[in-house]
């Protein structure tokens, strides 16, 4: 500094002009290095080469900040751009620095910073912090790195936000004045669009650490989905009642009495040994002994005490305390009147879209009367038929979901099938007997389960719970 | 009733109907079973038995029936008396033959193949679609090994892995809700029994996507195998 000023005061003529422009260049270098000494460090962390791998933990519990340019975000791009092809994305991009959506020449005004962590990539400018825009990881679609003579730019396909319409595979930007109808008769075919998000880093090396760093972020958020997803079809499968647990009257002609042939001592299964000492005959044609009846309401018991079990751990790892009271306070509503309707509505927006899996695990403790709105609920939120939730390759989650829907239609084919050998009618079987004292059970035990899920609100304050 | 409750009521049931199910019994050797041994012995030493040693005594029948009806039984008994037999005779005879092999991998690979011992005969609705979800699950867990090492690949295997498992719950749950069974908790103690490994195959992937190690990974996949032929073997054996 001192040295300019030196140099500007050397004896001799010293064109004005010089003296003027010389001035103003300094003032924008003092300016940037006043800029750089002002800015604040970013957060971030060495990477182990050469592939940049970073500790999981800080993509999902932290973040990492590096040093970008940015220069625009380009929207209504139709969706089968594709990434990998550097000729169509630089022909976007050319043509968007022609019509100023881009800036031209880079300079110190778009610096900004790049915070990247399992949960979105957040764009924020480098002087005064103010927001730019956050991209939630599930809403990238791919990332690119272009170089391009002195350039190096990384394009980020996003998902265009919602709000965005299908443009005319004609025209990259909608037009605002026309509705899609009027598209669609004008013939135009509408196609997806996607909006591309344009930084330009210092260098090669730059570029590829941001694009590993990303690629390690998707691999993290797809690995938990996947994970979650398996976690959610087990307990899935697992709370799904083996029996109807509902305050209602099963259709007895779907029930088959299995009537096992008793063969004696020579049986391989184990079982038949200890209930035939308990009881003199296999046959379930009668009514129910008490001690059966006594059996199934322990069963039920056992079974609700599991179901209630389950329920609660995975309440307590996936509800932060003040959710777990929330979900207290919408139960004791609905047990003391406020309609299902209601209820339905305020669990979903309690659990949102990544939670609203765990309203399956509510069915058991569903009342009859109410089973059908909660079911119908269930499908049009997504839950039920695995819709938003992901599915494999071939599709079989929502298979599975829509053939074990219907189990009453094959069960009369099957009482048909069974009934000849035995001839014994399954009307009278022990399991219609203790209905009555099941529906009382059932009460007490939604009483209970209903209790308890409170109790565990209460017992949560204070406590840390991992959302 | 708070939750310790539940556990401890939960606990004292089993004394009852469901602890009478787990003492031995007479074995009928011409019908061969594994209800005993699927809680008294490790899963991958019984998993040697009818994995590896049952198909080698199908193919030895072709030559000498009486012969490997006798070393079936035998090897069988053996097992029964002292779990873990089979499985020590496998690796020592692998490692006489300098076979320098990973064999929770190898069991895993074999997983896939059909037991015909726990196959359901019966042909009501219900339990010919139990066989094919069982066998579809030992399917895809059988291809871990190979898909394992690709993080993409190994991510749609595990969702193909949990499609599977969903849909042999849901089977099931649907074959309970449809018969009667006068030895249900045993059955529902089977499924609850499946759903437990199924969890711990879950806990094993997650910290293998912690430390990359895949004999976990492994173990716990034959583990959960083993239950998926369990639940078979315990609806044939029921009905």
């Amino acid at each position: 500094m001192e040295e300019d000023v030196k140099k500007v005061k050397k004896p001799g003529i010293v064109s004005p002009f010089k003296r003027v422009f010389l001035k103003g260049e300094k003032g924008r270098d003092k300016k940037a290095q006043e800029k750089s000494a002002e800015r604040r460090a970013l957060h971030t962390v060495s990477l182990s080469q050469p592939d940049h791998r970073i500790d999981p933990d800080i993509l999902l519990n932290d973040y990492i900040e590096k040093e970008v340019k940015y220069l625009g975000q380009l929207t209504s791009v139709p969706g089968y751009l594709n990434p990998s092809s550097r000729t169509e994305v630089l022909q976007f991009i050319d043509n968007a620095r022609k019509s100023h959506q881009l800036a031209g020449q880079l300079t110190s005004e778009q610096d900004a910073v790049v915070s990247l962590s399992a949960y979105n990539v957040k764009l924020v400018w480098r002087d005064g912090e103010d927001i730019i825009l956050r991209v939630p990881i599930h809403d990238i679609a791919a990332v690119s790195y272009i170089r391009d003579d002195s350039l190096h730019l990384v394009v980020i396909k996003t998902a265009q936000e919602s709000g965005g319409s299908p443009c005319p595979s004609s025209c990259p930007e909608l037009n605002k004045s026309q509705t899609l109808s009027s598209l669609s008769e004008s013939g135009a075919v509408l196609v997806e669009v996607c909006c591309l998000l344009v930084l330009a880093v210092d260098n090669k090396a730059a570029a590829e650490e941001l694009c590993l760093l990303l690629s390690q972020v998707f691999q993290i958020v797809y690995t938990e989905s996947t994970i979650d997803f398996l976690d959610r079809a087990i307990f899935d499968g697992a709370t799904t009642p083996t029996r109807h647990l509902s305050l209602y009257s099963d259709d007895s002609s779907s029930k088959v009495d299995m009537k096992e042939s008793f063969e004696g001592e020579t049986s391989p299964f184990p079982f038949r040994a200890s209930m035939e000492a308990d009881s003199s005959s296999p046959s379930a044609s009668g009514p129910a002994s008490p001690q059966a009846k006594a059996a199934s309401e322990g069963e039920l018991s056992t079974t609700a005490a599991e179901l209630l079990q389950d329920y609660m751990t995975t309440l307590r790892t996936k509800l932060s305390s003040q959710e777990i009271q929330q979900f207290a306070a919408l139960l004791h509503e609905y047990r003391n009147g406020s309609s299902i309707h209601e209820f339905c509505i305020n669990l979903r927006q309690l659990y949102g879209d990544s939670r609203k899996f765990l309203l399956l695990g509510l069915r058991p403790f569903i009342p009859e009367k109410d089973n059908q709105h909660f079911e119908n609920f269930l499908e049009t939120i997504g839950v039920k038929d695995g819709r938003g939730i992901i599915t494999d390759s071939f599709g079989r989650y929502r298979r599975a979901a829509s053939s074990a829907s219907d189990p009453t239609a094959n069960g009369s084919s099957a009482a048909a099938g069974v009934e000849g050998g035995d001839g014994a009618a399954s009307d009278e079987g022990p399991e219609e007997v203790g209905e009555a004292s099941e529906g009382d059970e059932w009460d007490r035990m939604i009483s209970d389960i209903s209790n308890d899920i409170e109790a565990l609100g209460c017992s949560m304050d204070g406590e840390g719970a991992t959302p | 009733m708070d939750i310790t409750e539940c556990v401890g009521e939960i606990e004292h049931g089993e004394g009852g109907i469901g602890g009478q199910a787990r003492t031995r019994r007479s074995r009928n050797w011409s019908t061969v079973t594994m209800g005993d041994l699927r809680r008294e012995v490790s899963t991958t030493s019984v998993m040697a038995l009818y994995t590896v040693m049952y198909p080698v005594f199908d193919q030895l029948e072709k030559v000498n029936l009486s012969a490997a009806q006798t070393l079936r039984a035998a090897f069988v008994k053996a097992e029964e008396e002292n779990p873990g037999v089979t499985e020590g005779f496998v690796l020592k005879l692998l490692e006489k033959k300098n076979q320098k092999i990973n064999y929770n991998e190898c069991l895993l690979r074999m997983a896939a193949a059909d037991v015909k011992e726990f196959r359901i005969e019966r042909q009501e609705p219900g339990f010919q679609e139990l066989n094919e979800r069982a066998h579809a699950l030992k399917h895809i867990l059988s291809t871990i090994p190979d898909e394992i090492n690709d993080r993409v690949g190994f991510l749609q295997t595990i969702k193909d892995i949990a499609s599977a498992i969903k849909e042999l719950l849901d089977i099931v749950n649907t074959i309970f809700r449809r018969y009667q069974y006068q030895y249900r908790h045993a059955l529902e103690q089977q499924k609850k029994d499946f759903v437990k490994y199924s969890k711990s195959f879950s806990d094993a992937l997650k910290t293998f996507f912690k430390d990359g190690k895949v004999l976990n990974v492994f173990v716990s996949a034959n583990r959960l195998t083993h239950q998926t032929n369990m639940i078979l073997e315990a609806f044939k054996t029921a009905t």
